[in-house]
Parts: C-alpha cells; structure tokens; sequence
C-alpha cells in the first residue's frame, strides 16, 4: 500500500509541471508574465489597470510577492505615494519574509523621513539577508543623515562586497569616508569610482574635496579642471572660485567669478568671489555693490545673501 | 531575467546623493574653513555650555561627538550636573571615545552611590547618600586635576544651601567641584567644600551661559536635556523630588535659553533621572539633534565671525 502510495505521488509531482493547472487554474507564473513585461517597459497606469484586486486573487506564492512589488513600484512610478505604501504594508503583512517588499517599504519610508520605521523594516530585511544590498544601502543613506558616517562606512563596506562594480555606491562611501577624516582610503574608494566609470565629474569633484580637506589646495583645484573638463556643472566652477579666493589666487578667481556671472547672472558665491577681490584691490563700494547685489531682497533668508549684508555692514 | 533582477534591484536601492554644489552650501563651506582657521581675535571666542539633566545628560556626549566631527572650533566650556561631569572630562582632555564609552556605561551608581541598600538607608533612616563617587570617576579618568591644567578652560556650577547663591568654580581642584554640581538635594548630602555647604547647580544655574561668559566666550552654543515633566506622573517619593528639580530646571532655563546663541536641544525629555536603559538612546537623540542643526550652528557663528574676518581680508590682502 505504501508503496502504491508512493509511486502514485511520484507520479503525480512528475506530471506536475505540464498537466496540473489543468486540475487547479492556470499556473500563476503565466499569468503575471505579461504584466511584468508591462512594468518592464515602463507602462505604470497599463500595469496597475492590470493588478485588479481580482486578478491577484488567482495568483500564488512568488508571482503574488511580486505582483505587490509591481503594483507597489508602478503606483510609486504614478506619484501615488499612499497608495504605494499601502500595497507594500499589506504586502509586508502576508509575505514577512520577503526581503524585496520589505526594502521596498523601507525605501519609501525613508523617502518620506520616517527614518526611525524605515530602519526597523531593513534591519528586518538583513536579519533574512545580511548582505541584502538594497537594505544596506538603505541604512547607510540613514545613518549618513543622523550622523553617523561610522556606522554609514560599515554598510557601505558590506554592501560593496556583494556588489563592487557600482561606482555610484564607491563614491557615496568615499563620502562618509571624508566625512570622518580618512582622507586616504577616500581616496582609494574614488578611485575604484574612476576606474569604473573613467572621469565622472561627480567623483572628481569628490576628490577635490578630499584632496582640499587634506591641505592639497592645487590638487583639489586641478581635479576641479578635470571635472569642469568633462562635464561638471557651474557648481564644480563655483567651488574653484571659492578654492581660488582661499589660496590667495585672486586674478584667478575673479575671472572664475565672471565666467559663472555670465552664465548664472546673480550668483551669490560668485558675486561674494568678486566682492572680496574688490574689497582686498581697496574698492570697498564696489564690493559693498556686489554684496547688495548677492543679498537680494530685504527678506531673502538665504545663508549666502545673509553672508552678504553681514560682510557690507561690516565694509560701511 | 538577469536584466530584470537587475532593474528589480536598482530600484530597491536608494537613489544616490550627489554632493550640494549650490551657492549657499558652497559658500558655507568656503567660510566655515575660514572660520575654523581663523586666528584667535578673528573670530568670537566659542563657548559650549552643557545644561543639568542627570541621566538625559548623557546625550551631550552624542552632542560633543558631531561638534568634533565637524571640527567645531570650542574655546571654553561650561557645565551643570551631569553637563558638569561630561564638560570637565571633555575639557580635561579625555579622547572621545573614552568620554562616549563612560557616557555609554553609565548608570544610576556610576557617578553617585545610589545602590538598592543606600536608597532603603534613604527612605528608612533619612540618611542622605554620598556623591563621592563622582568626584572618584572624574579623578580616575583626569588624574588630580586642577581647573587651570584643563586643555580648554572650564567652568561648573554649584549651589551654596546656606545662601542659596549659585558658586562659579573655575580654579582649584576640578574633581570636587564637579562632585558639587552634581549633587542632588534630598538624596545626597550637601559637599562641604571650600567654606560652602554646596548642592546640584542645576537648583541655580540649569544652563550655565553665565559660568561660560566669565570663562570670555562671545558666543555660545548651548546643549540642554530638559525635562518634559508634564509627559510623567511620579509615583515614589524620588520620582516626585527629581520631578521638582526638573520643573525648578525648566522654568530656570526659559530666560538663560534666551542668552544662548545657539541651541541644540536632543528630545531626551521623556527619559527620566535614573533611567539608565534608555542611556543609549538618549547619546544616540543627542548625535541626531546635533546632526539635523549643525549646519544652522555653523551658519550662526559663521555670521557672527563676518565683521571680525573681514578685518583679516581686507589687512591680510594689504599685505599681499
């Protein structure tokens, strides 16, 4: 009999695969296929048409898991941030061990500042997944916030051992790097950025910033004229203006300044720039025009245009 | 598929931070390093003014952590209480991670014998307790300190029972007097200590601005661990005195917040006197209250240091 048994069940998770939706529905896999291939081709509204609380219902197991993810990202994708976390709190609920749903819940958490929730959930998703890269990164970008680049570096340092060819990932941990002072291996993490993605403007004004922090003026300023070189915006230009004033070079930096006044008439740093040359050539009232100018209207709270009537008062 | 765990997985992942190369944060940068490197004279002398708050007080440790994390330029500091013991051992020089690690450990019988026994001694036979336990951490950790060996200058505050005057020390033998700030009236015995007969300062001087502006500092950032005494109902004889102390605290620290030029202020309010559970907790809201204003701390005394930098701009590219 119990061999009978036996051969009659072996039978049975034999035919499984081929015949046995015939017996209970189709097999869900099929069904979620298709709007998968909605969600891949970026058609959110198709896909939460698609997600109807009657088609989840047929499905089971890894297909519902990921119809929430689906339904979750494409709301998500919609600005329908409520209703995002919503699909992902039930989610959550049904599937505790689904370490996507989990990180997706936290992410959004964490988008809207409930940091304190948003961590619960990722320490949720690491003790299922210590390595879970999503979740590491998570609480990295957390603690960074609170104030804690120790703690952020640790994530970091385990998350780019599952997934080292992220520049993007190096270069955010050679920022808390810098933010503790370890100048060197700050270095070092740019520098696996730069090999994976040769001359990222982003990382090479990184690197200024680390070679400024560590007294390497000039190199800071030259990998500025790097960053400028392929692509970096008027704010590396910004910086090699202020970096310029600092190291006493002011020609230099006064022509910074008006190559950034061309292009952005009104800036605030460069019109700071300008006004401390102004003020170091002994013309006082035109720094005091430029400091005006930075300061803008009477009510303009700003740090730079606050900076800027402190400075003019202090001239006049 | 590998494409879409791929795209599954990015999107997982939290969208990367590029760094801020706005005018503002750029030219916050530009001057805070200014301001770090500025000459003594060139910038307002910086005061740190750590308030009372036994227990809560351990969130100035998480306080003095971003402060040092910044480089945070602090000239004098000043201390009630447990603000007291934290100052004096950030003053004397400790490295931080000793000051964090006693910070952590600390307990209701670290700084004060307050053991099961001496509390029934307390209640059973009025006999009020010893605070010598204070004054042994802080000799163990600084050695026989005297006030002007500190590596900054600093000020604690106590209070005379007798006259009820809040005593300034500032020299002689930093140990005691840090025992004398915190000392609790009602539960230890008043310290006889130079000619004084001397209780917890924070009775006197809850956030000592005061103490730090004879120290000469121009500007003050200030750390205070109120209590929200409305968020708790006594229900022994020590909660109701320390709930008193707290309220005496609070209403103290309305005016001297006001002569503070900055505030950081970790929400430890609902965390009570002796509640050394919530001692990791507390560190961590000071780290986090101090990293959400840090940038506004630096603004302020950026500002404050403009009319007195820009004497060194015009003179130094005189010079030139």
């Amino acid at each position: 009999m119990r061999r009978a048994c036996a051969a009659a069940l072996l039978l049975l998770l034999t035919a499984a695969p081929a015949r046995a939706w015939r017996l209970w529905g189709e097999p869900s896999d099929k069904k979620i296929r298709p709007v998968q291939a909605l969600h891949d081709a970026n058609k959110a509204a198709e896909v939460v048409a698609a997600l109807t609380p009657q088609f989840m219902q047929t499905l089971r197991g890894t297909d519902l898991r990921q119809a929430y993810v689906l339904l979750g990202e494409d709301l998500f994708r919609l600005g329908r941030i409520d209703q995002a976390l919503g699909v992902y709190q039930l989610g959550v609920q049904l599937f505790p061990k689904n370490v996507d749903l989990l990180t997706r819940q936290a992410g959004l958490l964490h988008a809207g500042s409930l940091d304190e929730q948003a961590k619960v959930l990722y320490r949720k998703a690491l003790d299922l997944e210590p390595k879970h890269f999503g979740a590491r990164l998570g609480l990295a970008e957390i603690d960074k916030a609170l104030g804690f680049p120790d703690r952020a570096a640790a994530h970091y340092e385990v998350a780019l051992e599952t997934m080292e060819e992220r520049p993007d990932v190096w270069r955010d941990y050679a920022e808390v790097l810098l933010a503790q002072r370890q100048f060197k291996t700050a270095e070092l993490a740019l520098a696996r950025t730069l090999a994976l993605k040769t001359n990222d403007p982003d990382a090479l004004v990184l690197l200024a910033f680390v070679l400024r922090a560590r007294g390497d003026h000039a190199g800071a300023i030259a990998r500025l004229d790097g960053a400028l070189a392929h692509g970096a915006g008027v704010g590396a230009r910004r910086a090699k203006a202020l970096w310029l004033l600092e190291a006493g070079r002011l020609p230099e930096a006064e022509a910074e300044a008006a190559q950034i006044l061309a292009e952005v008439p009104g800036d605030a740093a460069a019109l700071w720039v300008r006004a401390r040359t102004r003020l170091a050539a002994g013309q006082g009232v035109k720094a005091c025009d430029d400091l005006t100018l930075a300061a803008g209207e009477p009510d303009n709270a700003r740090f730079s245009a606050r900076a800027a009537r402190a400075l003019c008062a202090g001239i006049r | 598929m590998i494409r879409r765990l791929l795209l599954l997985l990015a999107l997982a992942v939290p969208a990367a931070a590029a760094s801020d190369l706005s005018a503002d944060a750029l030219l916050r940068d530009h001057l805070w390093r200014e301001v770090r490197l500025a000459e003594p004279g060139f910038r307002p002398k910086v005061g740190l003014v750590l308030s009372a708050g036994s227990l809560r007080g351990v969130a100035h440790a998480g306080v003095i952590k971003v402060l040092e994390d910044v480089g945070f330029p602090i000239d004098v500091v000043a201390g009630t209480s447990m603000g007291a013991v934290m100052g004096s051992l950030y003053a004397g020089g400790l490295p931080f991670d000793r000051i964090w690690s006693l910070a952590s450990a600390a307990h209701v019988g670290s700084g004060n014998d307050l053991s099961g026994r001496r509390l029934i001694s307390l209640l059973l036979f009025d006999q009020l307790l010893s605070s010598e336990n204070t004054e042994k951490l802080v000799g163990r950790e600084l050695g026989a300190m005297r006030f002007d060996q500190t590596r900054k200058p600093f000020a604690c505050v106590a209070m005379d029972a007798y006259t009820g005057e809040a005593i300034i020390f500032r020299d002689g033998d930093l140990a005691p007097a840090v025992r004398a700030s915190m000392n609790l009236p009602g539960i230890f015995r008043p310290l006889e200590y130079r000619h004084r007969y001397l209780v917890d300062g924070g009775v006197v001087d809850f956030i000592p601005v005061d103490a730090a502006r004879l120290l000469g500092a121009e500007w003050i950032l200030a750390s205070v661990t109120e209590n929200d005494f409305t968020a708790s109902r006594p229900k022994s004889v020590l909660e109701s005195l320390t709930q008193v102390i707290d309220i005496r605290g609070s209403y103290l620290s309305r005016d001297q917040r006001k002569q503070a030029d900055f505030l950081i202020e970790p929400p430890v309010g609902d965390i009570g006197m002796f509640d050394d559970k919530r001692v990791p907790e507390a560190m961590e809201k000071g780290v986090v209250a101090a990293s959400k204003r840090i940038k506004d701390a630096e603004e302020s005394l950026i500002l404050a240091s403009i009319p007195l930098l820009s004497a060194s701009w015009t003179s130094a590219q005189a010079s030139r």
